[in-house]
Formats: C-alpha cells, structure tokens, sequence
C-alpha cells in the first residue's frame, strides 16, 4: 500500500513504518529538487534530511487540503531557501561560468542522446552549463523555474506549493526564464 | 514551435533546448540517503518520551527536551562538519550514554582526525549552548563516499 495520503494519515496515528514508507517513496524527488536548487549534492543531502525532520514534526498540522506531494514540494522548497540563505559568502556563481563553457552553448550544437562517447561528454557538459546558469539566478526566481521547467508541476501547483497567487507566480517565472535566457545568451 | 504565451517568450529561443534537455537528464538519488534519513527521523523520534535535560538559566532551571537536543546537535554537527572538508553528517540521535553522531567523509579524508575534531568542537558547541547539561558526543564513522 503506498497511497501518500494514506501514509500520512497512518504517520499521525502513529505508525512510524508509514512514515518510513513516505520518505522511501518521495526522497528521490526531494532530493532532485533540492539539488537544482542548491546546486551541491552534499547540500542537496542536508536539505533533504532538514526537509523529512520538519515534515515528521509536521505531521500533525498535515490537513489533506492539498496533495501529499504538494506539502513535500513546500517543505522541500523552504529547506532549500533557508539552506540557500545560509550560506556563507564563497565563490560567485556567475564567476563559475567560465568562458571556456562558451562554445559549448552555441544554438545548433546540442549533442544528441544517443550520441557516441564524445558527444555524450558535451552534452553532460552543456547540461552542467545550463544547471550552473540556473545556480546564478537569484533563489525566488531559481524555485518556481525548477518546479515548471524540470518538476513539470503545473502553475496551480506551483502557486500552492510557493502560497503565490497564479498571476504573481506567472510574472516570476517569466522575470526567471528571461533572466536564465540572458545568462545563456552571455555564454556565447 | 512557440509556446504562445508571450511574443516574447524566452522558451521560444532555439537556446532554450537546453534548458530543456538539462530538464530530461536524469538525477540518481545518493546510494544510502534513504537509510541516512530513516535513520535521522528515527533519531527524533526516539525522543518523545525521554527524559528532558535540565540546562541551569539565570537563576532558574529550563528544561530542553531531547528532541530540542537532537535538532541543536544536528544543526550545529552539519555546520561544524562543513568547515571539514569532505565530512558530512548523516544522522544524530541521543542514546542513553550520549549524542551518537553518524558521519561520512570523502575518500582521502583522514577520517580519525577529522571525526575527533567533530566530535570535539560539537561537545565545546553544544557545552556552548546546553553548560554542564550537554551530553557526552560519540562521532561514527558509518560510510565513505568517492567525491
């Protein structure tokens, strides 16, 4: 039985294994979210374990008026901005883009999938490029832009989890895609 | 192809293929997160019948539940392993004989060193925030990852 919601409501009964059931069913996607949004797997792992603790202490308040996954998405998404926020001032993001990325950005030079070796490697280079551009961007555009562009949550979902209205959340976004546009332009 | 949303639309630029294909590239979960968190939210919730700690405060005496001792040694345990380089750590719990502290290091850390040097600097942490009331720390070392 693996019915989130079910599991939830097992967890405030007091059924640790349910619990235990909803990490093991959602920590894949807690942590791809909280990877592109921080950008470093070992903070992506700290944001994660900070997200499972705040969602067990939680769990009480848990009303079922939104989807499982949409309170995850939340939790998940506040532990990344206060993670984000932590940090102490290091390496500018924009000044990890390094010019010799530039080429590997030219429009028309997106190395297929199925690609030999060496293609493959500029395509993980050219994805590792583009997650750098996102990295550069501030926070409250870098959220709602990896919810939509690699999360493919829908805009009422994302205005749930991000508590936006869907007309503000629409104008951060598009603010986020012109800006991720520019970085991209810039690498050119 | 245009989205139709916007004459301007950023994703009708042919550059944002790769954002696209950024989207389509695949992110494997760590080998053993989901053990390290189980083993983290089991850390908490051992600790709602234990017995509080009490920490003497002016002039009075306050009474910080092991739950609270857990979440203030997990948080300042990740801060202090950061300053490590090459040390994480994975999950806190409080035991009867102590704060157990479960930790990774990267490959090539010289792992003795830097869990007595965690172990010390969360015990003086900790000793910080809790005085004499602080529990004993025990570092782990449970895993170590390539990079």
């Amino acid at each position: 039985m693996s019915d989130p919601a079910e599991l939830v409501s097992r967890a405030v009964d007091g059924d640790p294994s349910a619990f235990d059931a909803l990490v093991r069913l959602h920590t894949p996607q807690m942590y791809r979210v909280a990877l592109r949004i921080t950008g470093t797997a070992a903070e992506a792992e700290d944001v994660v374990q900070e997200a499972w603790l705040a969602a067990w202490r939680a769990l009480g308040r848990f009303r079922h008026e939104s989807a499982v996954s949409t309170w995850l998405y939340r939790v998940v998404t506040n532990a990344a901005f206060a993670q984000v926020r932590r940090r102490k001032p290091t390496v500018s993001l924009d000044a990890a883009l390094s010019s010799g990325d530039t080429e590997l950005l030219t429009p028309g030079v997106l190395a297929d999938n199925r690609a030999d070796p060496e293609g493959q490697f500029v395509r993980a280079e050219q994805v590792d490029a583009v997650l750098r551009a996102i990295a550069g961007l501030d926070v409250s555009q870098r959220v709602p832009l990896v919810l939509r562009e690699f999360e493919g949550l829908g805009y009422e979902e994302i205005a749930e989890v991000l508590e936006v209205s869907v007309p503000a959340l629409r104008s951060r976004l598009h603010r986020a895609r012109v800006a991720l546009l520019a970085k991209l332009r810039e690498l050119r | 192809m245009t989205t139709g949303e916007r004459p301007d639309d950023p994703r009708d630029d042919p550059r944002w293929e790769l954002v696209r294909a950024a989207a389509r590239t695949t992110v494997p979960t760590p080998p053993g997160l989901v053990a390290r968190v189980l083993q983290s939210v089991q850390g908490l919730r051992g600790q709602t019948t234990s017995e509080p700690i009490e920490v003497a405060f002016d002039g009075g005496r306050l009474r910080v539940s092991g739950r609270v001792v857990v979440l203030i040694a997990r948080r300042l345990g990740t801060e202090l392993a950061r300053e490590l380089d090459g040390v994480h750590v994975s999950a806190v719990a409080l035991e009867a004989d102590g704060l157990q502290v479960l930790i990774t290091v990267r490959y090539g850390v010289a792992a003795r060193e830097a869990a007595t040097l965690l172990r010390a600097r969360l015990r003086d942490g900790l000793t910080d925030q809790l005085g004499a009331a602080a529990p004993p720390v025990h570092v782990h070392i449970v895993d170590v990852h390539p990079n």
